[in-house]
Parts: structure tokens; C-alpha cells; sequence
């Protein structure tokens, strides 16, 4: 092994994954606290500051639910990152958690709002991103 | 007593910025249960071991238990374990060259530089709410880890502290209350808050350009003053333990044969944040322990 190469592998890989966080934070919502961009400390907008609301609907039913303790990390990963792939997955995971306990499911929503405080320290909830996932056509897209 | 002091730090060899990694590598193990299980392993028998601490593919296996634990946990993972998994991956790769020391410390220097050049830009570039004192100023108040420095030194009563919380969540878009709890903020907090902001960032700043500069510049003279000064300021108030050891660990590394009370208060700046995390010391001093 070269003496240069081993010097500057990690530094090159950390540079380049902190160039990508950046990129991530600034374009896709990325959280600037994580993804390995050294943003920590930097900025309110990290996990504390962000929301995660579930919104469920069927025939005869539409309403807000918690979320539950057993998709705490799913929820916690897509408020850090909420792109459409975790937004899916946190929606289908809690369709199939509704299916499983008996209550009618056909629609579930997902929003990520961010606590955005002003100058004042005036603070309000601004909302990220959202997406909405029919249950059933996911289940279709599972693989079986 | 300086005789002890100077066998001790003759004690001190290459390889214990190694053995100070695998400390911590035990300490703040993944929570994974299986990496979990690997990264003690590893580390343990590393430990144990003389001539493990020293063998190549313990710290290939180490960097990739480390990066799998950032696969796994993605994106939750804290920064200091990117640091972690590039600090494993310079040591597996300084071990295979004809010069570990030299190599490693060369590695080192150009990590600690990046890393915080990198917390730097964020800072002063990139965050929207950082240099206007916006950050700490709702930090002190709303994260629990600062709830002592905020009263001791901000001088909030703890009644303030519970409002100002209140006055500080967030609200739906457009909504004002009529009789909201309102923000208290004496003069001492805000100059906390600017104190934190610039100390901080200047400090980093100042670490960033003493390790990019050439070794013969003269601001590279501040390299361990400004490494030490951050590790033992840093997290004597922010208590993420596992980075200060690690950078304790990696400034460590830089130090040749030579360098025996530099050794010294490396090894002292990675016992200071062990007692900084472990033990209700800083409250103590600050007053705020109540057993």
C-alpha cells in the first residue's frame, strides 16, 4: 500500500460525503445535523425541530393517528431524511400495521413539518414534504 | 512526582492512540445487537492482545463493523461516527505501509482538518441561523443538556427556563396567541449565546486553518493548543463524548518520539471528557448537582 494513498483515502471519502450532504441538506430536506456533513451544532433543523404527522383514510373514516411506538425509528429516519422512498415506507408501514389490527385502511398520508424560527425567535411549523400511498396498491407492489 | 509523569509519558507509544480507539470503541459500542457484538469482540481481543492492537485486519474488521453501523442506522447516525469509520479505515490502511506512525499521523492531521473545515462551512456558509446567535439562543433554552449553563451562567430561574420553553414551540403557520408565555432573555443569556456562537466558531476556524497550513507556517504552531483547547472546552459543555475521544485519540497520533507533555495532555483531555460525560462534575462546579 502507498504511504500518499493511505493518507488521503479517508480524507477524500470524508470530503466527498460531506460535499454530498451538503448537496442533500440543501436540495432533498436532509437534516443538517446528519449524513456525515459535519452540520451539527450549526443549525436549529434537526430532529427536535421536526414533526412527522400520519393521516388515514377509508370509506367513513378520515383522521390523524399517532405515531405508534413500535414505528418510532421509522418515523425519526424520515423526519432526518424525508424523501419519497422513506415517506412510502413509513406510509405502507403504518397501512399495514392499521390492516393488521382490523380498522379499514385505503389511503394512508405522511407529512414532515419543520419548526422554522425567525429572527424574533418567532416559531412556526412549516410543512417539508408529504406523501400519500393507497394501501392496496402497495401491497401489490410488494414483492411476494 | 515529574518522574512518574515523564515514565508515564514514555509509556506511551504509537500504538496508544490505537488502544485509546478500541477504548472507545467499547465504550459507545453500536446498538445493533449483532455489530454490537462484533465491534467487542474485535475491540476486546485488540486490547488484550499486544500484537493485535498492531494487526492490520482487526481494523479492517473494526471500519467495516463501523460502516455497517452507519448503513444500518442511516440517516441517524452522529457525524463523530463517519469521523470513527474514517479514523478505523487510516489505521487498517497506515498498518499495511512501510511507515505506520508517519503515515497515520500524516492521515490524521488531513482528518481532523476536514472535519473541521467542513463544521466551519456549515456554520458560516451554509446554516441560515447560526452567526446571528439564533442557534444557541434557542438552544440554551429548549435543549435539556445546556438547562445548567443556561441557569448558572444565562441566569434564568428555573421557572423562566419552563416558560421560555413555552414561548419557544412552535405554532401552526399564521397563529399568534393573545396571552402567550413570553420569552425571557436577561442580558447574560444573550451574551452566552454570542460567547458560544463566535468562541465556538472561531475555535474551529482556528483548529481548521493550524492543520491545512504547512507544518513550517506559523499557524500550524496552534495545532494541539486549538485541538486540546476545543476537546476540553467543547465537551466540558456539549456532552458527545465519543467525538472528543476521538480526537484526543487522533491528535495523539500526530505527536512524534519526541513530544512527551503533548502526550500528556492528550491523554488528559481524553480522561477529561471520560469524567465530562460520566460524572455530574460539571454540574457540580456550575452548581447545578443535586445528587
Amino acid at each position: 500500500m502507498s504511504s500518499r494513498l493511505a493518507v488521503a483515502l479517508p480524507s477524500v471519502a470524508l470530503v466527498v460525503v460531506a460535499c454530498v450532504q451538503v448537496a442533500l441538506a440543501r436540495t432533498a430536506t436532509l437534516s443538517p445535523w446528519k449524513g456525515g456533513g459535519f452540520g451539527m451544532f450549526a443549525s436549529t433543523d434537526g430532529l427536535p425541530f421536526r414533526a412527522v404527522r400520519l393521516f388515514v383514510s377509508a370509506p367513513e373514516r378520515s383522521e390523524e393517528v399517532l405515531v405508534p411506538p413500535s414505528l418510532d425509528d421509522l418515523a425519526a429516519r424520515t423526519a432526518t431524511f424525508p424523501h419519497d422512498r422513506a415517506l412510502g415506507r413509513l406510509a405502507r408501514a403504518v397501512g399495514d400495521r392499521e390492516a393488521r389490527q382490523g380498522r379499514a385502511v385505503d389511503r394512508v398520508t405522511v407529512e414532515v413539518w419543520r419548526a422554522a424560527y425567525t429572527a424574533t425567535l418567532h416559531a412556526e411549523w412549516t410543512k417539508l414534504t408529504a406523501r400519500t400511498i393507497a394501501i392496496d396498491a402497495a401491497a401489490a407492489e410488494r414483492p411476494r | 512526582m515529574r518522574l512518574r509523569l515523564n515514565a508515564l509519558a514514555d509509556s506511551l507509544d504509537a500504538s496508544t492512540a490505537l488502544r485509546l480507539t478500541l477504548v472507545l470503541l467499547l465504550l459507545r459500542p453500536p446498538g445493533d445487537l449483532s455489530l454490537r457484538g462484533a465491534t467487542w469482540l474485535l475491540a476486546a481481543v485488540a486490547l488484550a492482545v499486544p500484537w493485535l492492537t498492531s494487526a492490520r485486519w482487526v481494523w479492517y474488521g473494526l471500519a467495516l463493523a463501523v460502516i455497517a453501523r452507519l448503513v444500518l442506522g442511516w440517516p441517524l447516525a452522529d457525524n463523530h461516527i463517519y469521523l470513527l469509520a474514517y479514523w478505523c479505515l487510516a489505521i487498517a490502511l497506515a498498518l499495511g505501509t512501510a511507515t505506520p506512525s508517519t503515515t497515520l499521523a500524516r492521515a490524521s492531521r488531513w482528518l481532523v482538518a476536514a472535519t473541521f473545515t467542513c463544521a466551519v462551512i456549515w456554520k458560516v456558509l451554509v446554516a441560515p441561523d447560526f452567526l446571528d446567535a439564533r442557534f444557541f439562543r434557542i438552544t440554551l433554552v429548549t435543549d435539556t443538556r445546556f438547562s445548567c449553563i443556561a441557569q448558572r451562567v444565562g441566569g434564568l430561574s428555573p421557572e423562566q427556563l419552563a416558560g421560555n420553553r413555552e414561548a419557544l414551540a412552535p405554532l401552526p403557520a399564521g397563529v399568534e396567541l393573545l396571552d402567550g408565555p413570553v420569552l425571557v432573555e436577561p442580558a447574560a443569556l444573550r451574551a452566552l449565546a454570542r460567547a458560544l456562537t463566535w468562541g465556538g466558531v472561531l475555535l474551529e476556524a482556528m483548529v481548521a486553518i493550524a492543520f491545512l497550513c504547512p507544518a513550517t507556517w506559523p499557524p500550524a504552531r496552534l495545532r494541539h493548543p486549538s485541538l486540546l483547547l476545543f476537546i476540553v472546552g467543547t465537551y466540558a459543555i456539549a456532552p458527545v463524548a465519543g467525538f472528543g475521544w476521538l480526537l484526543a485519540a487522533m491528535g495523539l497520533s500526530l505527536l512524534g518520539d519526541d513530544r512527551t507533555r503533548l502526550r500528556l495532555a492528550y491523554l488528559a483531555a481524553y480522561g477529561a471528557v471520560l469524567i465530562f460525560a460520566e460524572t455530574p462534575v460539571v454540574d457540580w462546579l456550575l452548581g447545578c448537582y443535586r445528587g
